[in-house]
């Protein structure tokens, strides 16, 4: 399948001399097409560089990441981000900002019209198309931003803590809408967090991080039988024990913090 | 004070919510005026302070007659070619700044050494060039407008959210394009704060300019009436122009309200 992320021996370092600070060392991993994959670390670990780095927005130091197999030069359609402050053109109307990735790459308006209306409803959005980003819920803006980003249909989607400004019943919704998308969609997803129940009810692969420089520590595999509501799986002694694992894995790192 | 008055006009019906509120705008004027009545004649010599009423009747005159509108047009022509010049180039100027940092360096010096002069001393030299009249007064315009939009524009333009552009890019916009699709417009609420500041400048340096080196305008004729005593005439010039400046703008601003729904 394709949207496969390959991360090799990536270094990443910030300004020099005295200035001059290892964000991510030595990190290689992969995420294979189609897969779930939540990162989660301390503050400070760098968790957001490597999205950015993924995203091509921030240049390697060194290692290399590649999609599919070709290294990556920059930011590409096949890659779509998810900001956490949603990132939104306020000066665009919902249906505008949605429709923006089609305009780029040169897409009919027809075409576009229907794409990106299909998208709006996809996200539950349909009857806001005019309005503009001020008059949105946070809410509301992140699922136009999730909207946005799949209009133009990367393989992959790089999301960064997306949810982290929204209140615990809107994030539960928004995550399950998540879930549904990438049912429906089979899409390859990166999402970056610091909630370990989140990490863990979203994804089938969870990375943790090293606190600074930010390195692979540990990989856990979230094997949850997902057919049943939000409340059977996260009652689920499976669940608990996934949470647990993922939470003391982490809590090492945020000790070591402490400690220093 | 105000909070006890707004309290009250709550309660009034929708439509006369509006109206009261514009009364009480204007009781300050209207008080002003009032004691400039009883003042003239009174304390001041109605020779050199002379009643609001004999300059309404000089305004009306000055209407009528239409002796004041090719004057007006001219001014109104001399502030809207300088205007407009210092929005074109200071926009371009101060978003050239923010992303080009050979532009910036270049231009910076310029900036920080004309930032304190008052436009309106340079009117000697712009005589001493362009001579007496219409370039001349565009010129001091355009420069004492230009810096009000540069400034804004620049800041604007160097605070434009990083999502934003990066935004852009991963859905494919180029480098280029990026200053059309993202920059210009994240800098337009700023840009329009430029030149509300600019509005009342180009006032303020056109009648300058004009009580200096015009032979028409309203500084022109507010110097001449001056100069010939006739001071009922030059009062009411100068609440003619002061109007027209406050139309202008509080037209902005509505203008500005409409452009920027999206605010």
């Amino acid at each position: 399948m394709d949207g496969r992320v390959t991360i090799s021996e990536l270094e990443k370092v910030y300004g020099e001399g005295p200035e001059r600070t290892k964000a991510i060392d030595d990190l290689s991993f992969d995420v294979e097409g189609g897969e779930f994959v939540s990162v989660v670390g301390p503050s400070g670990c760098g968790k957001s560089t490597l999205l950015y780095l993924i995203a091509g927005f921030l240049d390697t130091t060194s290692g290399t990441i590649a999609v599919d197999g070709e290294p990556i030069s920059g930011p590409g359609t096949d890659r779509g981000v998810v900001f956490q402050d949603y990132a939104l053109f306020p000066w665009r109307t919902v249906f505008e900002n949605v429709t923006y990735g089609l305009e780029e790459s040169g897409v009919p308006k027809e075409e576009r019209q229907t794409t990106a209306q299909k998208y709006i409803d996809l996200v539950d959005l349909d009857g806001f198309e005019d309005k503009y980003p001020k008059e949105l819920s946070g809410g509301m803006k992140q699922r136009v931003g999730i909207a946005r980003t799949l209009a133009y249909e990367p393989k992959i989607l790089l999301m960064d803590e997306p949810f982290g400004a929204l209140d615990q019943p809107l994030r539960e919704a928004l995550q399950d809408q998540l879930i549904d998308i990438w049912d429906d969609l089979g899409k390859t997803i990166v999402f970056i967090t610091h909630d370990v129940e989140e990490a863990v009810y979203l994804s089938e692969r969870v990375l943790i991080m090293t606190r600074h420089p930010g390195t692979k520590k540990t990989v856990t595999e979230i094997d949850l039988d997902r057919s049943g509501s939000r409340e059977d799986i996260v009652t689920s002694d499976a669940f608990a024990q996934y949470k647990n694992a993922v939470w003391k894995s982490l809590h090492e790192e945020t000790q070591t913090e402490v400690t220093l | 004070m105000g909070h006890a008055t707004s309290q009250r006009i709550e309660t009034l019906p929708a439509p006369l919510q509006g109206i009261v509120q514009t009364i009480f705008d204007w009781i300050p004027l209207g008080i002003l005026v009032v004691l400039w009545e009883f003042a003239s004649g009174t304390f001041v010599a109605e020779s050199i302070l002379p009643p609001p009423t004999i300059v309404l009747s000089r305004i009306v005159e000055l209407i009528v007659t239409g002796d004041v509108f090719s004057h007006l047009f001219i001014s109104l022509f001399r502030i809207t070619v300088g205007l407009g010049l210092s929005i074109l180039v200071g926009v371009l100027l101060g978003i050239g700044m923010a992303r080009s940092k050979p532009v910036e360096n270049f231009f910076d010096i310029f900036l920080s050494m004309t930032y304190p002069i008052p436009k309106t001393a340079l009117v000697p030299l712009a005589i001493l060039w362009l001579g007496v009249g219409t370039e001349t007064a565009i010129l001091i315009v355009f420069l004492a407008c230009l810096l009000p939009v540069v400034l804004n524009a620049y800041n604007a333009a160097n605070d434009v959210n990083q999502s934003l552009v990066w935004a852009a890019q991963m859905m494919g916009t180029s480098e280029r394009a990026m200053l059309f699709k993202v920059v210009f417009p994240a800098t337009i609420p700023e840009i329009m704060t430029g030149i509300r500041q600019a509005v009342p400048i180009a006032f303020v340096a056109l009648v300058s300019a004009e009580l200096i080196a015009s032979n028409q305008g309203m500084g022109y004729l507010i110097l001449t009436s001056g100069q010939i005593g006739n001071y009922p005439r030059m009062f009411a010039n100068i609440v003619i122009i002061s109007a027209v400046a406050f139309v202008a703008v509080r037209g902005f601003e509505e203008a500005r309200n409409r452009v920027l729904v999206w605010t």
